[in-house]
């Protein structure tokens, strides 16, 4: 597919400095019109995915979109606006309305802007975000990838009935742009590569069970080559036949790193100020004490080179900056942005997360499931969710069920249940294998005696 | 920020607001069909919507949101090409369906009618458009109800109360010459409440929406808002965990159509059965549910948030019998699915905006009333749950496996509601679920809670509606 021009996106490979200015104008129409304090926010991305079907190129899609954010105090009243209509007439007219309409709540100082003082970057060039081979991307090359996944894919499951196979490439580029009325200004750009497969398989009883796989990058070269994203797609196909409920009962559970954020997740909630605010928080209280078995520690850096979750900034104009949430068990850390610490009285330390990482241990998922008479290793999530003010939580599983080292069964329609606090207590060993290609960058995690409800 | 409804003759608002004329339409289709093509869609929207929050007592945070774009898309036969611009400039439409048409390479440029207005039915005609309600009314409303809410009972220590309403012109253009213009309003109350007794905190709401005004908000239902979101959040301090493991589920009336939704409707939608990857791929004019089983997806019923007078590709709102007697009669079709199939399109074409292509995806899916009396279902169970309230779900179309998350409910036991239950996540299999559905109710309800779909990375606001039934058997996400 070929590129166009139009004149929204007019300097979309030069810089970033018609975004300022749009962020400039931004500021300088929502003081004109009666706001005391303004923040705009910039973004503009163009992106491109391929999907193919079964040897037939399924969907081509392109999008280019710009839009502005607009936070805006009047009269120490806040409210926040977002408009893509960026016809001129149409942007004074909205934020005129902005205006008026703030001017009927009620206010509320703490949703002043940030201090001047606390508010920058850290280093933009060394987070290096954008690949700038995505410039001139040979439009074949997702064609090629997904074609050539595809090959693999069927390639690496010629045992099995495949019954349709998917595969997709995206790539994409975004502008992020910040103003304030106070004088802070930042732009950062980025580029993102991914891609991945789903395949369909048939089963016995006519179940037709899914496996899906998707990785992504910022820069095109640190991409998951095709091979080892058609191995992984078809040992989840093959961990998805034949699959159903255990016996319930209490099993170890070693959760795969790809999905084991998604359990960890369940303690980030409660940690945002504004949940320990409201009382929703089962962490309220609870910083430093230990909420973890000891050999769990949890670190949010933001900082990594080329990472999917870095940013060179938080939501509040901070500086992004690295952190340890928990130290061996130990809360350290809650994610106070600027508002919610006001009304707390504490320090910001943060609303927003970038890269959560699980330092890795020293023994592979095979040598710890060797060690273990029984457990079963979660590949999958399906529904659930979590009460943060009890902690309680309930999720759908599926998997394999390993026996001495062994699979024996794969597993689905169960659940795990229990509390957060509990689970995270039974936490006991990160394994070797830490996942690079998500915000959450952790090993495999084993936990103990965990509740699983099945037949 | 809310936008009025048009006047003038469908087409109007795009016309005299962005000089989208017919001759500029009839150009831009042209271009998407330039390289040939078996179909495509115009697809313009303007659409603008206002929220306000209450916290800390006071009504102090207020948003307001407006999107304007177009997307167009190209069919070859099961291949589809796709842009959008967020510019309505001449310069800006071409390209995008010029970047759109190069998914047909080889084909003759089709020949596109003159655009023909064609009126639809609205199912939900608003009495008092929010273009016409002040802040002032938004903000006193959302007060009341934190006010009423704290006066319900005092182990409640924080309510957050907020409202957002929003209207959207859409217009689509068809190569045949359709053109339709819809207004689409929409409105949401919610109510956030923690309730603290001693160290123990727990916290819930409760929801309502729909496609209407300001009418929408009468006092029946305000009141309703208000005592569901305390009665569950309070009901969650004595609840407990149920037993683990396989047992029959009862399911209360209303809410409880979320197992519809994700363990039956998903796969109904014909885009993964065409495919073949849908476990009812096979199923077509073949017993799946108990006699008693009729499961529709409706786009007619009046002012429901799933309510649709045209779908995004065009095609009418209507009412679409998949289960009839326990037979499995039809899928839910968009356009390309039905081509596929050889029947008509059954208006579930939809899709989030202008920067999404349409896919078939449900409206308001309902079971229809069976023959049970709700008590003699419960009265049927010798140990298992009953279900009230939901928070979410998912499903995997291919191999039916579908959970739901239960917020409240109760333990059966020889026939009668015992202890109150909490957060449990229930697991089963579609197919198998439906073949267990042994008793239907004749109390359907359709829930008025704000539901929102997702589905290739879609989000589409849909509704659902079951009578109390009980399901022999689904696996319990309890303790011990």
């Amino acid at each position: 597919m070929s590129k166009h021009t139009d004149s929204k996106h007019a300097d979309s490979k030069h810089g970033l400095d018609s975004l300022l200015d749009l962020g400039q104008r931004v500021v300088s129409l929502a003081r004109e019109l009666g706001a005391d304090q303004v923040r705009a926010g910039v973004g503009r991305g163009v992106s491109t995915e391929l999907s193919r079907r079964d040897g037939h190129i399924e969907k081509a899609e392109k999008s280019r979109s710009l839009s502005v954010r607009a936070s805006i105090m009047v009269d120490g009243r806040f409210s926040a606006h977002a408009t893509s209509d960026l016809r001129p007439e149409a942007l004074r007219e909205f934020l005129g309305r902005a205006v008026e309409a703030t001017r009927f709540l009620e206010p509320d100082l703490n949703r002043r802007l940030p201090d001047l003082e606390t508010m920058g970057d850290a280093d933009i060039d060394a987070l290096d975000m954008r690949d700038a081979s995505w410039d001139d991307l040979d439009p074949a090359y997702r064609q090629a990838r997904c074609a050539d996944l595809e090959d693999r894919v069927r390639a690496a499951g010629s045992d099995l009935k495949i019954r349709s196979v998917t595969t997709y490439a995206w790539d994409g580029s975004s502008d992020h742009v910040t103003v304030t009325s106070h004088g802070y200004q930042s732009a950062w750009r980025s580029t993102s590569f991914g891609g991945g497969a789903v395949i369909s398989l048939e089963d016995e009883g006519g179940r037709l069970p899914e496996a899906y796989f998707t990785t992504g990058a910022r820069h095109q070269a640190d991409q998951l080559g095709p091979e080892t994203i058609a191995k992984q797609v078809i040992e989840h196909g093959r961990h998805r036949l034949g699959g159903g409920p255990t016996a319930s009962g209490r099993y170890a559970m070693l959760v795969e790193n790809k999905v084991a954020g998604r359990i960890l997740g369940t303690l980030i909630g409660p940690m945002h100020a504004e949940a320990i605010y409201e009382k929703r928080s089962c962490l309220d209280g609870k910083l430093g004490q230990r909420v973890a078995n000891e050999a769990l520690t949890i670190i949010d850096d933001p900082l990594l080179p080329r990472a999917a979750g870095s940013h060179p900034h938080d939501g509040d104009g901070m500086p992004a900056r690295r952190r340890t949430l928990l130290d061996r068990g130990v809360l350290q850390e809650f994610l106070v942005d600027v508002y919610n610490g006001r009304r707390l009285g504490w320090e910001p330390t943060s609303g927003d997360v970038g890269n959560l990482i699980v330092p890795q241990g020293v023994r592979s998922p095979q040598a710890v499931l060797a060690t273990l008479p029984q457990a079963i290793v979660v590949e999958g999530f399906l529904g659930g969710n979590t009460n943060p003010a009890s902690g309680d939580f309930s999720f759908g599983v599926n998997g394999v069920l390993y026996q001495h080292g062994h699979a024996v069964r794969n597993i689905s329609e169960m659940n795990i249940s229990g509390n957060l606090f509990e689970l995270l207590d039974r936490f006991s060993e990160a394994c070797d294998d830490a996942w690079i290609w998500s915000t959450w960058r952790t090993p495999s995690l084993l936990f103990h005696d965990i509740q699983f409800s099945g037949s | 920020m809310s936008i009025p409804r048009p006047d003038g003759a469908p087409g109007a608002w795009f016309e005299d607001g962005f000089g989208i004329t017919p001759e500029l339409l009839r150009r831009v289709m042209s271009a998407a069909l330039s390289k040939g093509g078996n179909d495509c869609d115009l697809y313009f929207e303007h659409a603008a919507s206002t929220s306000v929050r209450l916290s800390d007592g006071k009504v102090n945070a207020a948003g307001t949101h407006v999107d304007l774009g177009m997307g167009v898309r190209v069919v070859v036969g099961d291949q589809v090409g796709f842009a959008f611009t967020e510019e309505l400039t001449p310069a800006a439409m071409m390209a995008a369906a010029a970047t759109a048409a190069e998914i047909a390479e080889h084909g003759d440029p089709r020949t596109v009618a003159a655009p023909v207005a064609v009126r639809v039915t609205d199912w939900s005609p608003v009495l008092e458009p929010w273009d016409q309600v002040d802040m002032a009314t938004r903000v006193k409303m959302i007060r009341d109800w934190e006010q009423r809410a704290f006066a319900r009972d005092s182990r409640i220590a924080r309510v957050e109360s907020s409202m957002a309403d929003a209207a959207m012109v859409v217009m689509i253009v068809r190569p045949d010459g359709r053109l339709v213009e819809d207004w689409r309003p929409m409105t949401r109350g919610h109510i956030t409440a923690t309730a603290i007794v001693g160290e123990q905190r727990e916290s819930s709401g409760a929801n309502v929406a729909g496609r209407a005004g300001l009418e929408f908000y009468d006092s029946a239902r305000q009141g309703r808002l208000v005592d569901q979101a305390i009665d569950r959040t309070v009901f969650l301090l004595d609840a407990g965990k149920p037993p683990a493991g396989e047992m029959p589920v009862v399911l209360a009336a209303g809410p409880s159509a979320i197992l519809l939704h994700e363990a039956i409707g998903h796969g109904m939608e014909a885009d993964f059965n065409r495919k073949g990857t849908s476990i009812y791929a096979d199923k077509l004019n073949k017993r799946i549910a108990d006699k008693d089983v009729v499961i529709v997806d409706d786009g007619t019923v009046p002012h429901t948030r799933g309510a649709v007078n045209v779908d995004d590709e065009g095609n009418a709102g209507q009412r679409t019998v998949l289960v009839e007697g326990g037979v499995l009669r039809t899928y839910m079709h968009d356009e390309i699915s039905a081509r596929h199939y050889g029947v008509a399109p059954t208006g579930s074409g939809r899709r989030e905006g202008f920067r999404s292509p349409p896919i078939p995806r449900m409206r308001a899916t309902i079971m229809e009333n069976g023959p049970h009396d709700p008590q003699d279902i419960i009265r049927s169970v010798k140990r298992g749950i009953y279900c009230q309230t939901f928070s979410n779900g998912q499903v995997h179309i291919g191999g039916g496996d579908f959970a739901f998350y239960m917020k409240t409910g109760f333990l059966i036991e020889d026939g009668k509601l015992t202890r109150p239950i909490k957060d449990v996540n229930i697991i089963g299999n579609g197919p198998q679920a439906l073949e267990r559905i042994d008793m239907v109710g004749n109390d359907m309800i359709i829930d008025e809670g704000g539901w929102t779909c997702g589905k290739n990375g879609q989000s589409v606001p849909v509704s659902q509606g079951m009578p109390t039934v009980r399901v022999a058997k689904l696996n319990v996400g309890g303790m011990g």
